[in-house]
């Protein structure tokens, strides 16, 4: 643990600073302050967890299975509590958040998953309808705005197949066209290559890019190392719970 | 606006688990109709037990010239009046009836002819119909006549054959309760259960509504017209058939046996219907939203 190098923007004292004006542009999409995860009875999942992503960054989050990716991943998504420490998204402590309000932070907030989570009985268009329809989106809405999305993902001619028509990448496509029609300030995507082949998983990439190059904030857990040392980006990367490693423009390591 | 999304999910849901649907459906048709059946035949048996409990009352005979020893006369309007205050009196007593002993006569002239023909005067005392109120206080009402005031010669009220017919009652009515007690908890159990089971199958899809950002409720509603659904079509086909075997079975069964009175009834049929429509459409709501909880919690 000696090699590890926080950057300036992870240290606590820009967080605190930063929180105090959550709103401006600018500001940090997701904070960490000191968050411990224990599953009881006492298995450590996070274990003091600080760090700071600024909007629009596209993070990876990397770390052998059991470090605590998909902890930070449910913790974002209010599926869990933290056990001490605070989690800010968007300006919002989730701590603070009602749980009447958390379907409210999970429509601003895409998430893509390893096993793509598709409904199984609704075409491609209806999955990512779905979304639209849980917050009331009018009919004429759904039309214009499904179909946009499904072309974005290019899956235009297979809107109404069924999952279990479309291929493992056709499927997160899917799930990422689900994901991003409400145009989320954050995506956050659970090893969303782990099930595809790599040149799939190239094609998935480029989409999470061009995504990110709308201003949407992509936090992205992975064991991908190929991709990760290809695209250098900023890389957080956590072992047995603990961030090791922060850096701008890193590799898998 | 709502509603309509709410029904055309559920129809979805239904249209896409189909074979669960058809099962869940089936079991509401085979726990409603042992209901409702139970039910008719349950109220049918206490109106029975009712009706033979009605028969029972208490017989109270006057003194004629001989019946009550030497020395003593024919009961008078007097004592007849003070024994029918006295009577009317009781809590119990529902009705005071007197036979005249030219009526009691006649009675036994209607019932048994050959007895009759050739007596000389008339041996039959007068007497009074006591009926009571519930049929278990024919032996309280009997006992407040202990003794038997001046002029009555004795008081009867059956009490071998009334004491076996009041268990009887006692025993079936019992029966009924405690039966269909077990039999509503069962069917409601088992179709909980097997709502439990069609939404556990779909508790992933359930997790995956949850993540896209559905409320609670946008995710119940569908789960619970659904159960209303299979409540509804469940119950409906329950009470054709339960109005099949009224119409078509019971003339046939009733035909072999004397039990036409007409004062013995089930449960009004329309009634029993109601019964077994509510309790469905309950079960099939409520257990959906109750087992749903469960898997809502992320």
């Amino acid at each position: 643990m000696t090699d590890t190098s926080l950057e300036p923007a992870a240290a606590p004292s820009p967080v605190v600073a930063e929180e105090a004006t959550p709103r401006q542009p600018g500001a940090p999409m997701i904070v960490f302050e000191d968050v411990t995860k224990i599953y009881e009875p006492n298995i450590k999942a996070l274990d003091r967890v600080s760090l700071t992503i600024d909007k629009g960054e596209f993070v990876f989050l990397v770390g052998p299975s059991g470090s605590g990716k998909s902890t930070m991943m449910r913790l974002l998504l209010k599926e869990l509590e933290p056990t001490s420490g605070r989690i800010i998204v968007g300006g919002r402590e989730l701590a603070r958040l009602k749980r009447s309000k958390v379907p409210m932070l999970r429509r601003n907030l895409g998430c893509v998953f390893q096993d793509f989570k598709l409904l199984p009985n609704r075409t491609a268009y209806e999955n990512v309808a779905y979304a639209l329809k849980v917050q009331g989106e009018s009919k004429r809405g759904i039309r214009t705005k499904v179909p946009e999305v499904l072309g974005l993902v290019g899956l235009s001619s297979k809107m109404s197949h069924m999952p279990d028509e479309l291929s493992g990448g056709e499927q997160q496509r899917v799930s990422i066209a689900r994901a991003f029609v409400n145009h989320p300030p954050l995506l956050i995507c659970d090893e969303p290559t782990g099930n595809l082949d790599p040149d799939t998983s190239v094609g998935i990439m480029q989409l999470l890019y061009r995504i990110n190059r709308t201003g949407t904030t992509v936090l992205m857990a992975t064991h991908d190392r190929e991709m990760v040392d290809k695209m250098r980006r900023r890389v957080i990367a956590l072992e047995e719970g603990v961030v090791v490693r922060d850096e701008r423009r890193g590799g898998y390591g | 606006m709502r509603t309509k999304l709410f029904v055309t999910e559920a129809l979805r849901s239904i249209q896409s688990n189909l074979s669960t649907a058809i099962a869940a459906t089936l079991t509401v048709v085979i726990g409603m109709f042992l209901l409702g059946l139970f039910i008719a035949l349950g109220t049918w048996v206490l109106s029975y037990t009712n009706d033979v409990k009605r028969q029972l009352i208490v017989n109270v005979y006057f003194c004629t010239e001989t019946s009550c020893g030497v020395g003593k006369n024919e009961a008078n309007q007097r004592q007849m009046e003070a024994v029918r205050q006295q009577l009317v009196a009781m809590p119990e007593v529902k009705d005071v009836k007197f036979i005249s002993r030219e009526e009691a006569l006649e009675i036994m002239r209607e019932r048994s002819p050959a007895l009759v023909e050739n007596i000389v005067s008339n041996p039959l005392p007068a007497s009074y119909q006591v009926i009571p109120h519930r049929g278990e206080d024919v032996s309280a009402i009997a006992a407040q006549l202990e003794p038997p005031p001046v002029g009555v010669e004795k008081v009867n009220y059956g009490e071998k054959e009334a004491g076996r017919v009041l268990q009887v009652a006692k025993v079936v009515g019992a029966i009924f309760v405690v039966g269909s007690a077990i039999l509503i908890v069962a069917s409601v159990l088992l179709i909980a259960n097997t709502i439990r089971l069609s939404i556990f199958a779909r508790r992933r899809e359930v997790e995956v509504m949850k993540l896209v950002g559905a409320t609670n409720w946008f995710v119940r509603g569908p789960f619970m017209l659904e159960g209303l659904m299979t409540g509804l079509v469940g119950s409906l086909v329950a009470v054709v058939l339960l109005l099949i075997a009224k119409e078509v079975a019971l003339p046939a069964v009733i035909q072999r046996t004397d039990l036409t009175n007409d004062e013995v009834r089930a449960l009004a049929f329309p009634l029993i219907a109601l019964i077994m429509i509510g309790t469905s459409l309950l079960v099939g709501a409520i257990g959906s939203g109750i087992t749903l909880r469960r898997f809502l919690k992320i």
